[in-house]
């Protein structure tokens, strides 16, 4: 992230067709979808509700594939993103955007890195050129370098090693709950780690990732297909193809026991649970109901496990999670763990909140769900989607992604169907075959220590 | 936007182009700015209803706002009986269990919560369009007919206050805490939250009693945004809202605020931290005051904006920090002015230095056209985005209503935006950027960084608990 604190999108996307609403206003998103010769994926959808723009660059890249012993590097590197190009000095692309009437970040995922401007819609093709600026000739500096490793320093202390907790539900969760370092390692990055960068690992990773052939620009708002498409050749069109990133191993062996873990934690005042379990791949028939699965346990504050944990038997303070830590299910490629975390009251144990989660997840196996918890689920996850579309940025992020994992950002309009058509028989059956011991990963959060006094 | 302008354009050409353009577009000719439109009514008993269409998703986003229950409504007697309020109030109703609140909001696609601040306490609620009228039943049910379950009331009692303590981990809440007291005193803006024993002191009598009191229709407004269709909407609005009573609106409260003498430096240790967490500012004004638009341009020259001064300086150039900001909160009866940013122990008074320096360079000199200039499109472009959205516009009008600001707000935005001047942003700043009488709050290791703060002023020190510690 540029600016502010890294996004973290816990609450999982959660979307669903109630049926009857389905039919009365189906989503409907205008997709104009190529490819340049140079292999760079275009996606332009017209919207004109508001003068405003949206315009994203997505490279197919994220925190997994960085390099051993550069832990927090593809985040570094977004960063650089911002140090100034041929044509645009250090930082000056926040300066454009913004004396443009319009706002810019980037963010590192799992498996992409993004960078987006929202702007008035005449002032599109200054955004363009900014991102072509930078996807052709990034400049990069010793001292810029080392600016940015002392700015994403700053990030990780004010984010991670200054806060209790230090977001152990997903850098030590993911630590633990893989074995694959491409998978495990953290994301966010080590200090050392970060600090050891050097420029020419700066320059190969430019070279390897940011090229057109390994991207998605993504226009979205007010403004005319047709326009837009000369303005994408002007700025787009000469830039050179590179060879194919190498393919990372993302692979995951099948986790077949427990895992347990106690840390120690020097700045929280009460203790914390964390579980991880592996989910399904999305091209498993088990997905959709997984998602809804998800949504029927924790997706609000209606769920299940809030119902039992905080409502019934007072034991935790909140319980926050989702399918993917994140974002939602369409923005990722890798093996994922669904997380979930509470913070639970002193005097209770890591053992008693896990014995009321299963029992839980038994009688759901035992018992299966109800038609109309079916069907709600179903009502808020279409909800949650619609929230998704509503924004020109939310929108484009929908269709970058699908059309840069699936080749498809057209899917944006028929998303929903395979969630629409979920049977309370597959989320009982995915509960039975995931939610089981052997499959989780749990860490518990305990403070070291020290007065435990409230006044 | 000279600088824009003088962009060379190359042609549109399918020939190949070998090098990028140099220089930015220029803009391509203004869309029209389609600004929403809002209509208001009022219902008999009081109640002021505002609708705006925005269909841009079959959705349906509301805000209704109590503006005589606020943070400070009743603090003497119950400190924080508005928060607990607002939070319990969707835990329970005569006819409905928590239970059954949460499962219907889950079977309209909906969302309804609370929350009070010095000025308001606000229910935001969405749904499916489709559902809105039993999305305007379930508000109206919580607004009037709340009962408070003594489980319920246990239960958030106990969970407020584990809250709070694990709140007072978190250098963010402590900072913002040490300073809001720090500006505001006594003043029911400096209210942050209550301490343990109010909280679990009061009954539910006391909270039945203070809705039935401050939620009334004569002093709230409900602003409706989203895929409606006004007249439908209206109806369903009286249908839900039209049997709830009205009551006496109370007096409003307002006592002085304190004078600072002096810059002072408020230090809440946390042994361990591995940064100083630090809010730099003062009290400043009302949204409704005169001198807005310019405070808040300053504003985003100074540190509000991603290619802001404080940015470029402290971020850009030196590396102490990721968040630098400043942020202009006005509010109904006054407002603050800060600057913060968390850095690395080691360069704790360097920054204090450089956030001093940048606000004293804001009151000295004049900002440069470009710099002004690049404020104001920022300023208007990025309104235009705020209010595509639903709730964006719901919050832009409720703002309207609860601070009493013109009707034309929408429409006069950019006008009053573009007519500012170099010096109206100079005479602003040096009104409220006044570092010899600043607040200067700071969360972190006393041990590791008190060298670096002693030379920016006396040291009052608490510890976590917001204790003065000697």
């Amino acid at each position: 992230m540029q600016r502010l604190v890294m996004k973290l999108l816990v609450l999982a996307l959660t979307m669903t067709l109630g049926l009857s609403s389905l039919q009365a206003k189906p989503v409907n998103v205008p997709v104009v979808y190529y490819k340049l010769p140079n292999g760079l994926k275009v996606v332009i959808s017209e919207d004109h509700i508001a003068p405003v723009v949206t315009v994203g660059v997505y490279y197919n890249v994220g925190f997994r594939v960085e390099p051993k012993g550069r832990t927090g590097f593809a985040h570094l590197f977004e960063h650089m993103m911002f140090q100034g190009s041929a044509n645009v000095k250090k930082f000056e692309h926040a300066k454009y955007v913004e004396a443009n009437g319009g706002s810019t970040n980037g963010h590192t995922d799992f498996d992409y890195t993004n960078y987006y401007e929202t702007l008035p819609s005449n002032r599109l093709e200054m955004a363009l050129w900014l991102e072509a600026d930078r996807m052709r000739s990034l400049d990069i500096s010793e001292e810029n370098l080392k600016n940015q490793q002392n700015v994403v320093s700053e990030e990780v202390r004010v984010n991670v090693l200054n806060q209790p907790y230090q977001l152990f539900e997903w850098i030590e969760l993911w630590k633990n709950a893989f074995t694959n370092w491409n998978n495990s390692h953290n994301g966010y990055g080590e200090l050392d780690e970060i600090n050891a960068a050097t420029i020419e690992d700066v320059r190969s990773f430019f070279k390897t990732y940011y090229a057109p052939n390994n991207a998605v620009l993504t226009i979205v708002g007010d403004v005319d297909s047709a326009e837009v498409k000369k303005m994408i050749e002007k700025h787009f069109g000469t830039l050179t193809a590179q060879p194919a990133p190498p393919k990372a191993d993302l692979t995951e062996p099948a986790q077949t026991k427990e895992k347990r873990v106690s840390q120690p934690d020097k700045l929280a005042n009460l203790p914390a649970l964390a579980t991880g379990y592996h989910i399904p791949a999305q091209s498993s028939p088990d997905f959709p109901a997984m998602a809804l699965l998800v949504q029927i346990l924790q997706g609000d504050d209606s769920s299940r496990w809030y119902q039992r944990l905080v409502k019934e038997k007072e034991l935790t303070l909140d319980l926050t999670g989702g399918l993917n830590y994140f974002g939602n299910e369409f923005d990722y490629t890798g093996p994922m763990i669904m997380t979930t975390r509470t913070t639970y009251k002193p005097g209770h144990t890591v053992d008693e909140v896990l014995k009321e989660m299963d029992a839980v997840t038994a009688e759901l196996v035992a018992k299966g769900i109800t038609d109309k918890e079916l069907a709600d689920a179903k009502v808020r996850y279409k909800s949650n989607f619609y929230s998704q579309l509503e924004s020109s940025f939310g929108k484009a992020h929908l269709l970058s992604v699908l059309a840069l994992f699936r080749d498809d950002p057209n899917q944006i309009n028929s998303l929903l169907t395979p969630f629409e058509n979920v049977t309370a028989a597959q989320v009982k059956a995915a509960a039975a075959k995931y939610l089981v011991a052997s499959n989780r990963t749990v860490i518990e959060r305990v403070p070291e220590a020290k007065s435990q006094s409230g006044q | 936007m000279k600088l824009l302008l003088a962009a060379i354009l190359l042609s549109i050409s399918t020939l190949p182009i070998v090098a990028q353009q140099k220089t930015p577009p220029p803009p391509g000719p203004a869309r029209p700015l389609n600004l929403p439109k809002f209509t208001e009514k009022k219902l008999a008993n009081g109640l002021t209803v505002i609708l705006a269409p925005l269909p841009n998703v079959p959705k349906v986003s509301a805000i209704l706002t109590f503006t005589s229950a606020t943070n400070g409504t009743d603090r003497t007697n119950h400190p924080g009986i508005a928060q607990i309020a607002a939070g319990l109030v969707n835990e329970g109703t005569d006819t409905r269990t928590s239970k059954q609140i949460k499962e219907e909001l889950r079977s309209i696609g909906g969302t309804l919560g609370l929350g009070s601040d010095p000025d308001q306490t606000t229910m935001t609620a969405t749904a499916l369009s489709e559902f809105s009228s039993r999305l305007f039943e379930l508000m109206s049910d919580v607004t009037q007919h709340a009962s408070f379950p003594e489980t319920e009331l246990k239960l958030a009692q106990e969970n407020t206050i584990q809250q709070i303590r694990a709140g007072r981990a978190n250098p963010g809440f402590l900072v913002n805490e040490r300073f809001q007291k720090a500006v505001f005193g006594d003043h029911p803006y400096g209210f942050v939250v209550p301490d343990e024993k109010s909280i679990s002191t009061l009954t539910r009598d006391d909270l039945k009693s203070f809705v039935t009191k401050y939620y009334i229709p004569n002093a709230a407004h409900l602003i409706v945004v989203g895929d409606i269709e006004p007249d439908k909407t209206l109806a369903e609005i009286e249908k839900a809202f039209g049997s709830w009573k009205s009551g006496t609106v109370p007096a409003d409260e307002n006592p002085p605020l304190p004078v600072r003498d002096k810059r002072q430096i408020y230090f809440v240790n946390r042994p361990g931290s591995v940064q100083s967490a630090i809010y730099i500012g003062n009290v400043s004004i009302p949204r409704s005051h005169a001198d807005y638009f310019a405070i808040r341009t300053a504003d985003t020259i100074y540190g509000s904006s991603f290619y802001s001064r404080l940015t470029r300086n402290i971020r850009e150039s030196k590396g102490y920090t990721y968040s630098p900001f400043s942020s202009s909160n006005t509010q109904a009866k006054t407002g603050s002015f800060l600057a913060g940013a968390f850095v690395r122990n080691e360069v704790t008074g360097p920054t204090l230095l450089e956030i001093l320096y940048e606000l004293d360079r804001m009151r000295v000199l004049p900002v440069s056209d470009e710099e002004l200039n690049a404020a104001k499109e920022y300023s208007t472009g990025n309104f235009s985005v705020e209010l595509a959205s639903q709730l964006g516009l719901a919050g832009r009008i409720n703002t309207i209503y609860t601070y009493h600001l013109n009707k034309s707000f929408i429409d006069d935005f950019r006008p009053k935006i573009e007519a500012l001047t170099a010096a109206d942003i100079q005479k602003a700043a040096a009104k409220y950027f006044d570092t010899y009488h600043a607040a200067i709050v700071i969360v972190g290791d006393w041990e590791k960084v008190k060298d670096q703060v002693t030379p920016f002023g006396d040291v009052t020190m608490y510890d976590a608990q917001g204790n003065v510690v000697k």
